[in-house]
């Protein structure tokens, strides 16, 4: 059997609520390969970010194993696990809680190629600009604090550090959620291209169906912390067979009917 | 809905708002709010839709200069009881260390001059209005107790409580997920149709607007785009950024954005 980016088996993860403790992800098993996208589709407190933050080794789970570019990810600490974690990167909805606020464009890029020895000091300036040409970015940006750019600017500096250290997979976890129509469509292209010139694995958390469609290869849908159901993106969401699958499409908001293009 | 000529419920003229020494907010707005109709407000982050929510109840924070007029159709309204506001994000707006069922019973009592126990039964049937789950229990509870989705229906308890003519709804949804977003806005429906109340409803989504909507306005930069029935800006926008929010819209049946590199037939 062919060796996948990515594979998880049997994740699990509790955590204590006062004197109960709430299964915030229970048996969670799929792939990812190299170049696909992967959604995780779910309400509220389905356990997404959960399974994100895990992958992630924000958190550690109670069980489960999880393959990645065929090492036992959970295994690896210290200098081994940093070295793979650039392989591994994210991108979350509000990049500013991620950055220091006050810091440049500049020094938010520069980190990750100093962290990860990815390029000496006189060369950092030099790949700074060609990251931030890859998102679409002016240099004139590089000096900017990260408050002072607006936030579709903002996410694309998040992508540009995600794509510093040349991953093999992104996490994103509502990365797209917070941005207005216009500026969205023009960020899920951008990640469209990278994966297609890079060859990136996406993990992408959202709650809209209507994204997952269009940018999701496949999609799986939490519910209460389980698989609901998974498969071809399409194919799940046109035709989905769980109930939280079916209330997700139920729930969509849709313009149709309005445009006269409900031509089928 | 009927087409009879009525008297506004409120008309915009002129209206522009400037905070500060910064761009105008909004400039010079001319809009009615028809009587019993569901007006959505639309447009991008900052094209000023909660500065036009805030000035048409009253709630313009002192830093901002307005100039132009709000003509009321009938007595001047009186803010809490007359308009109703949601706001989007509900665990700002609930006080954190008071029962939900005191706070919705205090606008009550406030505005219906209500004695307190009148004023508590009107919270619990108002939160069985709203569809909250055993409402005897629940009007005891603190606001961290509850959902996401539950604080939004305790905010749009308090928000009717008085019973408004207006109810303004400022992405009331935007922070709650699809599913519970839809029933929230199914919620929202109910009520005005029952209490016979007029909705400004704010949000981005375009598509959200045009499942509740009568009429949407389009707001960029501060200015009015474009003001018609819902049919009509969705099906025939006239103005070039009202076709371009149309088309950016990604929906269950938006052509995927990979299908040029893989060999997943396409449906239909
Ligand atoms: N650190 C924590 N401590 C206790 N409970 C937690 C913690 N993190 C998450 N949970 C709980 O685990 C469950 C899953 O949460 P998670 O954040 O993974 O959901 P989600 O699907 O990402 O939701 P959302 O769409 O709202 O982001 C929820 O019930 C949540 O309250
Ligand atoms: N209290 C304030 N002080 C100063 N400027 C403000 C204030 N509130 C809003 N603004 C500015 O006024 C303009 C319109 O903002 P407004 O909040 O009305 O937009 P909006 O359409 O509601 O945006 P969003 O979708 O992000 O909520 C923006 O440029 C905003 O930065
Ligand atoms: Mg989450
Ligand atoms: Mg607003």
């Amino acid at each position: 059997m062919a060796e996948h980016l990515l594979t998880v088996d049997g994740l699990a993860k509790r955590f204590r609520r006062g004197d109960s403790t709430v299964a915030a992800a229970e048996a969670i098993s799929f792939h990812i390969d190299a170049a696909e996208t992967l959604a995780l589709a779910g309400p509220s407190g389905s356990g997404k970010s959960t399974v994100a933050r895990l992958l992630l080794r924000l958190i550690e789970p109670d069980a489960g194993s999880v393959t990645f570019e065929g090492e036992n990810w959970l295994a690896l600490e210290g200098a081994p696990l940093r070295t793979h974690r650039a392989k591994m990167q994210m991108v979350f909805q509000d990049p500013l809680a991620a950055f220091n606020p006050r810091a440049t464009v500049a020094r938010v890029l520069d980190d990750p190629l100093r962290i990860h020895r990815i390029a000496p000091r006189a060369e950092r300036p030099r790949r700074i600009a060609g990251l931030l040409e890859r998102v679409g970015l002016s240099t004139d940006l590089a000096g900017r604090a990260v408050h002072e750019v607006s936030g579709g600017q903002r996410q694309r500096v998040a992508i540009a550090r995600a794509i510093a250290t040349k991953p093999s997979l992104i996490v994103l976890d509502e990365a797209v959620s917070a941005l207005d129509v216009s500026v969205r469509g023009k960020i899920l292209e951008l990640l469209a291209d990278l994966q297609r010139t890079d060859g990136i694995a996406y993990l992408f958390i959202s709650h809209d169906l209507g994204l997952v469609r269009v940018f999701a290869h496949r999609v799986a849908i939490l519910d209460g912390g389980r698989l609901a159901e998974q498969g071809d993106a399409r194919a799940v969401i046109d035709a989905p067979q769980s109930a939280v699958g079916k209330a997700l499409v139920a729930a969509t908001p849709k313009l149709h009917g309005f445009t006269g293009q409900d031509a089928s | 809905m009927s087409a009879a000529p009525q008297v506004p419920l409120v008309a915009l003229r002129g209206l522009t708002v400037a905070y500060g020494d910064d761009a105008l907010a909004l400039s010079a707005i001319d809009l009615d709010i028809r009587a019993g109709e569901r007006l959505a407000l639309i447009g991008e982050s900052g094209s000023g839709k909660s500065t036009l929510a805030l000035a048409v109840a009253g709630l313009l924070p002192a830093s901002a200069k307005s100039a132009g007029t709000i003509v009321w159709g009938g007595a001047p309204p009186l803010g809490g009881r007359d308009i109703g506001f949601v706001f989007q994000n509900p665990a700002g707006s609930l006080d954190p260390v008071m029962a939900v069922g005191r706070q919705v019973a205090e606008v009550a009592r406030t505005h219906l001059g209500l004695s307190w126990t009148d004023a508590l039964a009107r919270a619990r049937d108002l939160f069985g209005r709203v569809g909250l789950p055993d409402p005897d229990t629940l009007v005891h509870a603190y606001p961290h107790q509850l959902s996401g989705g539950q604080k939004q229906r305790v905010t749009i308890a308090a928000a009717i409580a008085a019973r408004p003519k207006l109810l303004i709804a400022d992405e009331a949804t935007s922070a709650l997920d699809t599913i519970v977003q839809a029933e929230i806005v199914a919620l929202i429906r109910r009520l005005v149709a029952e209490d016979g109340m007029t909705l400004l409803f704010v949000s981005h989504d375009i598509a959200l607007a045009a499942e509740l909507a009568d009429r949407i306005a389009v707001l960029r930069n501060g200015k009015l785009l474009e003001l018609g029935s819902t049919r009509q800006v969705i099906g025939r926008p006239q103005d070039p950024y009202t076709q371009s929010l149309v088309v950016a819209h990604i929906s269950l049946d938006s052509p995927p954005l990979f299908a040029a590199t893989t060999d997943i037939p396409v449906n239909g």
